[in-house]
């Protein structure tokens, strides 16, 4: 029987526990924000050039909250710009060459360098925005390409404005080839450059691939040269400390710095050290903080670490202190603009994302010691935002595990990490690898190893960039185009002039609807028009690809990721081994719904004609408030497990997967991919988007990442997997999937979030059923799960008292946020998400 | 009750029920029931005829559903909907037409066959948490032939069925089903059979002995199945010491080795709106949910009886005391 709602509130929310003092400290000492003496603002740096600028704006192409300030952003970073001193050689160098130089010379030499009290890790100062480096001539053509009339930003904002999405050459988003660092130390990868310099034939040498490896061979020192100077802080802190005890770990710490990241890492300590200072530099060198760069297994290539140290005596609380100092590192990250936004610039997670456990060779579960460490770790710092984890599930994941993630869930208003599902995800990987060729990259043998990046999109590590962020696609334009035939149903009225456009035909023309007599023409032209829509992204994105490519290398993230020093090519010009663009398609149930309704309302139960229903639209439902009830009430809805509508969403998903799949950058070679995240969009763009068949009025909300639309999932969450996984491709009929029986369309994975009640996890028997639900969504389900548990009660209270809780985290397709740092409207739009009850 | 019917009256399928049995399960509510307990938490599963409700907080007053009566027996009054249950064929057609789904037939007709098919899509839930498949209503073992159809088909499936019963039917009908059947979660309200004729409108009578005779099934290996014993606590009818009590002896001396585990049901009042719906009255309007105390309170009274203390425990929500 379902569950009163006068069960017991859960109003208790998460809380830190288990602090050191010196935790404590530095986690307080954190969320004080911007009333911190000591924070890690961005710092501007220029060649002194009145042509020079920082703000690499293409990065932000994706983040329809900046459009309106592109420009002063761009602007206040080149006015607080400190000038640097540049090399006599300097203009004659390549751009790459001129980037590893000053990346080098401002964090060596320019940046502080400080050790926060009781810190245990180097590194504090990363958030930089560092000079494009460019000559005249070169700024010139960069500004014709982005912002001059013409140029990629006005393409962007008549992209957004017409409510196709947005799309940009983003930073971030992979898995650096951070194990081969611990492993090798930076000193293999210099001296794996410089041999690759060495084999270069003479043209070549002076060519392009030369000066990107000499480049690159700048920047494979940076590391070394940081940690230096930051041993030479900790000594000159050891003379100075008067306590015996930290005068130990200071001397401790100067001595990893003096060996690591430049040498292997030997314990788990020095390994800890190396790789916060390599993956802060990614930051600064792509003046990026944080979003996606993200860490891939971390429970394995830190456990030989681990695992010796544990040998050596070390106690396991001390290495999970150096981790917990690693935590309040990464959440440095939002420093970089903390006078901006609400919560002193901590707002949604940006995504240096980790993921622990999951499958190892032969279908081998990989928990181990470390595993469980870092979730102890995770309970006990949290809430708190960076890293952001995610736990692998598959299979074979042992009841352990499944038993301390069930707890996790339980005391924390849901998921502390989001959960990935090994067999649809590797399915997925498996079927990329087929689709692009590269199954020497990605096979059988080592596609467990796969990982995700940013919040669920799914990558391999070290040789990966998969632009998982980088074209935000409304599925949903292409059934207003195919209503008009081609036109915007509301023509776009500028903001600013109030200028209404003359209306156009900017997709294909397929036709006058109403002149349709069968579904099936209604469903070609639907087709085409996605067609059309995704032909426009790829356009789109191409501008600041070519851009990128050409303009703003980065040479210290080269280092890192394979195939850049094998090519002589830089990451942004497709110099990584694997190489892909994710299209991540936005409003896919509504999308789905709309056709559903369109077929039931006008062909299968004639309800109204097709020129009654365009005027509805038109007309935003006013005044058509029965039939807008039919079609919300009465169509087939996705989300259901009804395996007609089903089919429907099947169909809709394999139309434009496979219209994805036919295009590749043209500047660089990466080819698209399918993944579905929406991010934000569904909330943020449905003021762009028109009414819509499913009796969506304008303005309210879209369909979030491969969800149901809200509400629409009245079957309960276990219909709703099963949709979710059934249009991801299910299983194979005869057994023979993509990786093993499972099918997944999207390689890049698919956001699923689902919301329950927390009467779900009240008490020992019903947390075993939980992980029942977990194991069934692992057989039935989709790649990735967000999950919330938390009750609308609270919610509503904690709108109402946000100073109660401030440290409640909701999440929203792998988005965490404090939900009372994000606005009221989101804030409804959760509470009023059907939570499934029981 | 006609035999040979492989098709079933029913109410609404719940899946991801996790409150009716061992793991995730989806319980099935048919309609009919021989009781008519005065706390009833399904009004609406007791008749075994099908019934139309108006949902006013749906209707959006379009009065599509006026004119889609073929027989002329919906009217509208100022936002309000009259339904002449008189003439009313039940033929469906007003709630197929509302736009707002604001008519709801209650009981709908349903064969073993199609609805295996939609049970079978949560198998790997049920698979993965020990779960299955729980015939509730109403009265499941009203409806025989259509159960035992139905789990033979999902037996065949290998999924775990329960039967949700109040025993008061012909012990044919469990000798049918329950060769089917591997868990049966028994109600025991009542042991005075003067205050169950009362509560109820039928004494205990046939309840007793069917378990009686199902107990002896179950010794004898004759029917291999799992049993619990389910005791809803009702202020001032079933939650007293001296009913609690004599359930206890009773279940001691006859079958507390075989029962597995006993659940005292909290009373809900979430069904307040139903009985609203069906223009009923309900004797609990007003009763609050019982306090954490209270619920703890029976469970000791039980406990001090019952000879498998253990495996007592009380289920569904107390009181939120502010």
């Amino acid at each position: 029987m379902s569950k009163p709602q006068t069960e017991p509130r859960q109003t208790a929310i998460k809380q830190p526990y288990n602090l050191s003092a010196r935790i404590q400290w530095l986690r307080d000492f954190y969320f004080q924000g911007v009333n911190r003496p000591w924070n890690n603002e961005y710092t501007s740096w220029t060649t002194g050039t009145p042509w020079d600028f920082q703000y690499q704006e293409a990065s932000f192409h994706i983040v329809p909250e900046t459009f309106s300030f592109l420009q002063t952003f761009r602007s206040s970073f080149k006015q607080n710009a400190y000038p640097v001193e540049l090399h006599k050689d300097f203009w004659k160098w390549s751009i790459a060459e001129r980037k590893a130089w000053f990346l080098h010379e401002v964090m060596v030499k320019h940046l502080p360098k400080e050790i926060l009290p009781g810190d245990l890790l180097a590194g504090a100062r990363f958030n930089v925005m560092l000079s494009a480096c460019l000559t005249q001539k070169e700024a010139k053509e960069y500004a014709k390409a982005i912002f001059d009339k013409g140029g990629a930003r006005q393409a962007l904002l008549w992209f957004h404005n017409h409510g196709y999405g947005n799309s940009g050459a983003t930073s971030g988003h992979l898995i650096p080839g951070y194990a081969r660092v611990l492993k090798e130390g930076w000193k293999g990868i210099y001296q794996e450059l410089e041999e690759y310099y060495r084999k270069l034939p003479a043209v070549q040498k002076r060519g392009a691939e030369g000066a990107q490896l000499k480049a690159m061979l700048t920047a494979a020192t940076v590391a070394r040269d940081l940690a230096a100077e930051y041993a030479k802080v900790c000594k000159e802190m050891v003379a100075q400390e008067q306590d015996k005890k930290r005068k130990t770990e200071l001397e401790q710490m100067a001595a990893n710095l003096e060996r690591v990241p430049w040498e292997p890492a030997t314990t788990f300590w020095e390994a800890m050290q190396s790789l916060w200072l390599t993956h802060m530099l990614v930051m600064s060198d792509e003046s990026y903080p944080g979003p996606g760069v993200s860490f891939g297994r971390l429970d394995q290539y830190l456990y030989p670490y681990w695992q010796r140290s544990m040998q050596d005596g070390v106690e396991r609380e001390f290495c999970k202190e150096v981790m917990k100092c690693f935590w309040v590192h990464a959440n440095t990250a939002y420093d970089g603009m903390i006078r901006t936004g609400g919560n002193q610039g901590i707002t949604a997670g940006y995504g240096q994302l980790f993921t622990i456990s999951g499958m190892g060779a032969d279908g081998k579960d990989m928990t181990n010691d470390l595993t469980y460490a870092i979730l102890e770790v995770i309970d006990e710092m949290s809430p708190i935002l960076e890293p952001k984890p995610n736990v692998r599930l598959h299979r074979n994941s042992p009841e352990k595990l499944l038993d301390v993630v069930v707890d996790m869930i339980a005391g924390s208003q849901g998921a502390p990490f989001l959960l990935n599902f090994d067999e649809r995800s590797m399915a997925g990987m498996m079927l990329e690898a087929k689709r692009a060729g590269v199954k020497d990259l990605i096979n059988a043998g080592n596609v467990y190893d796969y990982a995700p990046v940013g919040c669920l999109e799914n990558t391999m590590a070290g040789n990966d960039r998969s632009g998982t962020v980088d074209a935000n696609l409304n599925l949903l334009k292409a059934v207003e185009l195919t209503m008009t035939g081609g036109y915007d149903l509301n023509p776009y009225v500028d903001g600013m002039t109030g200028k209404t456009e003359k209306s156009q035909c900017w997709g294909v023309d397929t036709g006058d609807v109403t002149r349709f007599k069968t579904w099936e023409e209604f469903w070609n032209a639907y087709a085409r028009q996605t067609g059309s829509i995704i032909r426009r992204i790829v356009d789109l994105y191409e501008l600041t690809e070519a851009n990128r490519s050409k303009f703003s290398p980065t040479p210290y993230l080269s280092c890192l990721v394979r195939g850049c020093a094998e090519k002589g090519k830089d990451i942004t010009q497709g110099g990584a081994q694997l190489n892909f663009v994710t299209i991540e398609a936005v409003t896919y149930a509504t999308t789905v719904d709309s056709l559903l309704a369109v077929k039931y309302l006008v062909f299968d139960e004639k309800v109204c004609s097709m020129a009654e229903l365009l005027q509805a639209l038109k007309d935003n439902w006013v005044g058509h408030e029965v039939l807008q009830a039919r079609a919300i009430n009465k169509a087939p809805k996705y989300g259901r497990d009804d395996d007609e509508a089903d089919r429907m969403a099947k169909a809709v998903m394999d139309v434009w997967t496979e219209e994805t799949w036919k295009y590749k950058t043209r500047s660089t070679g990466r080819q698209f991919r399918p993944g579905m995240l929406s991010w934000n969009y569904w909330v943020a763009d449905s003021n762009l988007l028109a009414a819509s068949p499913d009796g969506r009025a304008k303005g309210k909300f879209l369909s979030n990442a491969l969800c149901p639309s809200n509400g629409a999932d009245n079957k309960g969450p276990t219909a709703n997997v099963n949709s979710v996984g059934k249009v991801l491709g299910g299983k194979a009929k005869n057994g023979k999937g993509d990786w093993e029986e499972y099918l997944n369309c999207l390689p890049n994975g698919g956001s699923h979030t689902m919301t329950f009640n927390p009467s779900l996890v009240r008490d020992a028997e019903h947390r075993a059923k939980f992980k029942g639900f977990l194991r069934g969504y692992s057989e039935n389900g989709g790649s990735a799960l967000q999950i919330n548990m938390i009750d609308a009660d609270t919610l509503r209270d904690a709108q109402c008292h946000p100073e109660n809780y401030k440290h409640l985290l909701v999440r929203v397709t792998g988005y965490n946020a404090y939900f009372t740092s994000i606005g009221k409207e989101l804030q409804d739009e959760i509470i009023a998400r059907e939570s499934h009850h029981f | 009750m006609e035999t040979q019917r492989l098709t079933a009256n029913y109410l609404h399928l719940q899946r991801l029920s996790t409150e009716d049995g061992p793991g995730i399960r989806t319980t099935v509510f048919l309609k009919g029931c021989p009781l008519h307990c005065a706390w009833c938490h399904n009004p609406e599963s007791i008749g075994k005829k099908s019934h139309i409700q108006w949902l006013s907080h749906l209707c959006i007053g379009c009065k599509t559903c006026v004119l889609s009566c073929p027989g002329g027996c919906i009217s509208m009054e100022n936002g309000k909907l009259r339904i002449d249950y008189k003439i009313c064929a039940l033929c469906g057609k007003c709630a197929e037409a509302c736009p707002a789904n604001a008519l709801e037939i209650l009981g709908k007709e349903i064969n073993s066959q199609d609805l295996s098919e939609e049970l079978l899509k949560d198998q790997a839930f049920f698979a993965k948490s020990g779960g299955g498949v729980t015939l509730s209503g109403g009265e499941p073992a009203l409806q025989a032939d259509f159960c035992t159809a139905l789990m033979k088909l999902l037996k065949e499936q290998g999924v775990h069925t329960a039967l949700d019963t109040c025993g008061l039917v012909p012990q044919i009908n469990l000798e049918m089903i329950l060769p089917y059947t591997d868990l049966v979660m028994y109600d025991l309200k009542l042991m005075d059979a003067g205050q169950h004729q009362q509560f109820t409108g039928a004494s205990n009578e046939r309840i007793l002995q069917n378990l009686r005779w199902l107990v002896a099934k179950v010794r004898d290996g004759s029917l291999p199945l799992t049993l619990w014993i389910r005791t809803p606590l009702i202020p001032n009818a079933t939650a007293k010491k001296e009913n609690l009590q004599a359930i206890a002896v009773f279940l001691n001396e006859t079958t507390v080795d075989l029962v597995e585990r006993w659940e005292l049901c909290a009373f809900n009042n979430l069904c307040r709106d139903k009985y609203m719906r069906l223009g009923m009255n309900w004797n609990y309007q007003n009763q609050a949910l019982m306090s954490r105390a209270e619920l703890d309170e029976c469970l000791e009274w039980t406990k001090q009886v019952y000879r498998k203390p253990q495996t007592v425990s009380v289920t569904g929500a107390a009181r939120v005391e502010e």
